[in-house]
């Protein structure tokens, strides 16, 4: 018997802890973060942390344990687990087949009943539309408003990379179209986690680190 | 208004004064003072008025004796020091008010103002005004004692005149200066990171090649700074040296040097809205040392793109299109959760 499986209870163990604090973290910032922000870019109609300072504050620490728990994420897939390459980019055959049989049974098959035709495993915890999803959220969308977010917590002493980026505007809209764009993600995300056997058996493994394997 | 009907009937009662005085007194004119006071090399440093500042003036409209009244035609073979007229002969009001502030003890009226280059308030430029106060209070300090308690110290340091919240000082509006790295504008000038500075009139004009400075940014001459305009500026590969800082200066102040409570409350400014920050201006320097302000169209500073690329007050300014395209972006997201879950919702007997 595999470390990862447990036949008797027909389980996998699919999250590691690592993986699990980083994601509730991020989880929890990530939130924090865009109300927060909404009240700093609003704040003509949004008061829900007291005052504008306080909202700023709170934004700033967000931000920062966002990206120190990215930083976690990062440091463990790449060094410790090793996975990075494998888990989140598509190969050829989720390129040439994956994303399109995946994407005709979320928007067709699954209306009739048919199983999902990915089944998560360690070293394939996503199906090929997740992978790409997830490749240009962590690789692209997310760092880039990290980057952005750093660089307007720090006008004053990262002055010339601000210029650079072409001016205090520029930075302040890009940070905010992606901030939309990564709850834009994040609305069809949680979405997709209530789709498995019930709403909750997609979320449990990211809280015990353990998935039932559906009967098909 | 009361403040310059009291200053004009006071400049008033002393020609009127000057026509009853004994000869000497009258036959004095501002040239004759500034014919020796406006060269160094005659008074020395200590008594020299630089005449083209000295001229644009409220106390150059007066002329030299309104406030040194005992000057005579004979000054200075008469052995006299020439009486000083007192700022509170005219100034009473701001006076009473800066006497009871804990700055009067520190300083005079003097120690702050040059009366030889006295200006209004929308005449000098924030970082002259803020260079006033660092005559005292070393910016270093005041960047660490704000610091502990206003996010981002260094930044509204540099965009806000000190007296924008140290007095009750009174509709605020964006004015942009014309900004360069030092030696920025000259030919050739290598690539450096130094802080930005004020350009001066006389680099300007030279990269205006004689035209009006004005015309460095007003390219119709109309007087007003379009969006199309700062477009242009703000792309011009020709200034691309240049750079529009723009400060929140206000257009009146007191002399009461307080904080006032509603200054630590970060909303007086940030919580205005898009509406509140319409009112623009362009400050150019002229010769004289002073500001001339054209005005910029409005909606420049709110124009995600093409107005102010480095000016942004949080929650002032946000530009109302960028937040349509976020909302269309938010929007997009809900169409998998409403139409996918409608469908799952309506096919959920196919799953039992």
């Amino acid at each position: 018997m595999s470390e990862h499986s447990d036949q008797t209870s027909n389980r996998i163990y699919l999250q590691p802890t690592p993986v699990r604090i980083w994601h509730w973290l991020n989880a929890f910032g990530i939130v924090t973060l865009g109300i927060s922000g909404a009240q700093i870019r609003f704040p003509d109609y949004l008061h829900l942390f007291g005052s504008y300072k306080s909202a700023i504050l709170l934004h700033n620490t967000a931000g920062i344990l966002v990206a120190i728990s990215f930083s976690i994420w990062f440091f463990y897939y790449t060094c410790v687990a090793r996975k990075m390459t494998l888990l989140y980019v598509p190969n050829r055959d989720d390129l040439q087949y994956g994303l399109l049989r995946q994407a005709v049974f979320y928007f067709f098959n699954y209306f009739r009943g048919k199983p999902n035709p990915h089944h998560p495993m360690p070293d394939n915890k996503f199906n090929p539309l997740q992978k790409s999803a997830y490749l240009a959220i962590m690789f692209v969308l997310v760092p880039l408003v990290s980057l952005t977010g750093i660089l307007l917590m720090n006008v004053s002493p990262l002055r010339e990379f601000v210029l650079i980026a072409g001016g205090l505007k520029i930075l302040v809209g890009l940070h905010f179209l992606l901030a939309c764009s990564l709850f834009a993600f994040l609305f069809t995300h949680v979405y997709l986690a209530t789709l498995g056997k019930t709403p909750l058996s997609y979320v449990k493994p990211m809280w015990t680190g353990w998935e039932e394997i559906e009967d098909h | 208004m009361r403040r310059y009907l009291k200053t004009l009937f006071f400049g008033l009662g002393l020609a009127m004064l000057g026509f009853a005085s004994p000869l000497g007194a009258a036959t004095m004119e501002s040239g004759d003072c500034l014919g020796c006071h406006g060269d160094i090399e005659m008074v020395g440093a200590k008594f020299l008025v630089d005449q083209l500042a000295f001229d644009h003036t409220a106390h150059g409209e007066l002329g030299c004796p309104t406030c040194h009244e005992s000057v005579t035609a004979d000054h200075p073979d008469d052995g006299l020091t020439p009486s000083k007229a007192g700022c509170q002969d005219c100034h009473q009001e701001v006076g009473e008010e800066y006497a009871r502030t804990g700055h009067a003890a520190n300083a005079s009226c003097g120690d702050c103002h040059n009366p030889h280059a006295a200006r209004a308030t929308t005449e000098v430029s924030g970082y002259d005004m803020n260079r006033q106060c660092a005559a005292c209070h070393d910016p270093s300090e005041l960047a660490a004692s704000h610091g502990t308690w206003l996010p981002q110290a260094g930044l509204h340091l540099d965009m806000l005149p000190c007296v924008s919240c140290h007095t009750g000082s009174e509709n605020y509006v964006v004015t942009l200066f014309l900004v360069r790295r030092p030696g920025g504008l000259e030919p050739n000038a290598p690539i450096s990171t130094a802080p930005f500075e004020l350009a001066g009139y006389g680099e300007l004009k030279n990269l205006a090649e004689g035209k009006d400075i004005q015309s460095l940014v007003d390219i119709d001459g109309d007087g007003v700074v379009t969006i199309a305009e700062l477009k242009n500026f703000n792309t011009s590969r020709q200034l691309r040296a240049l750079r529009l800082r723009g400060m929140l200066t206000p257009e009146a102040v007191t002399h009461s040097l307080q904080t006032l409570d509603n200054r630590w409350d970060c909303t007086f400014c940030h919580a205005s809205g898009p509406g509140a920050m319409q009112t623009s201006f362009l400050a150019l320097p002229r010769e004289d040392g002073a500001y001339r302000r054209l005005p910029v169209e409005k909606g420049a500073i709110l124009d995600a793109l093409n107005g102010t690329p480095d000016f942004y007050m949080m929650g002032a300014t946000r530009n109302e299109t960028l937040d349509l395209i976020g909302l269309a972006i938010l929007a997009g997201g809900l169409i998998m959760p409403v139409g996918h879950g409608t469908l799952r919702f309506l096919t959920r007997k196919n799953r039992r």
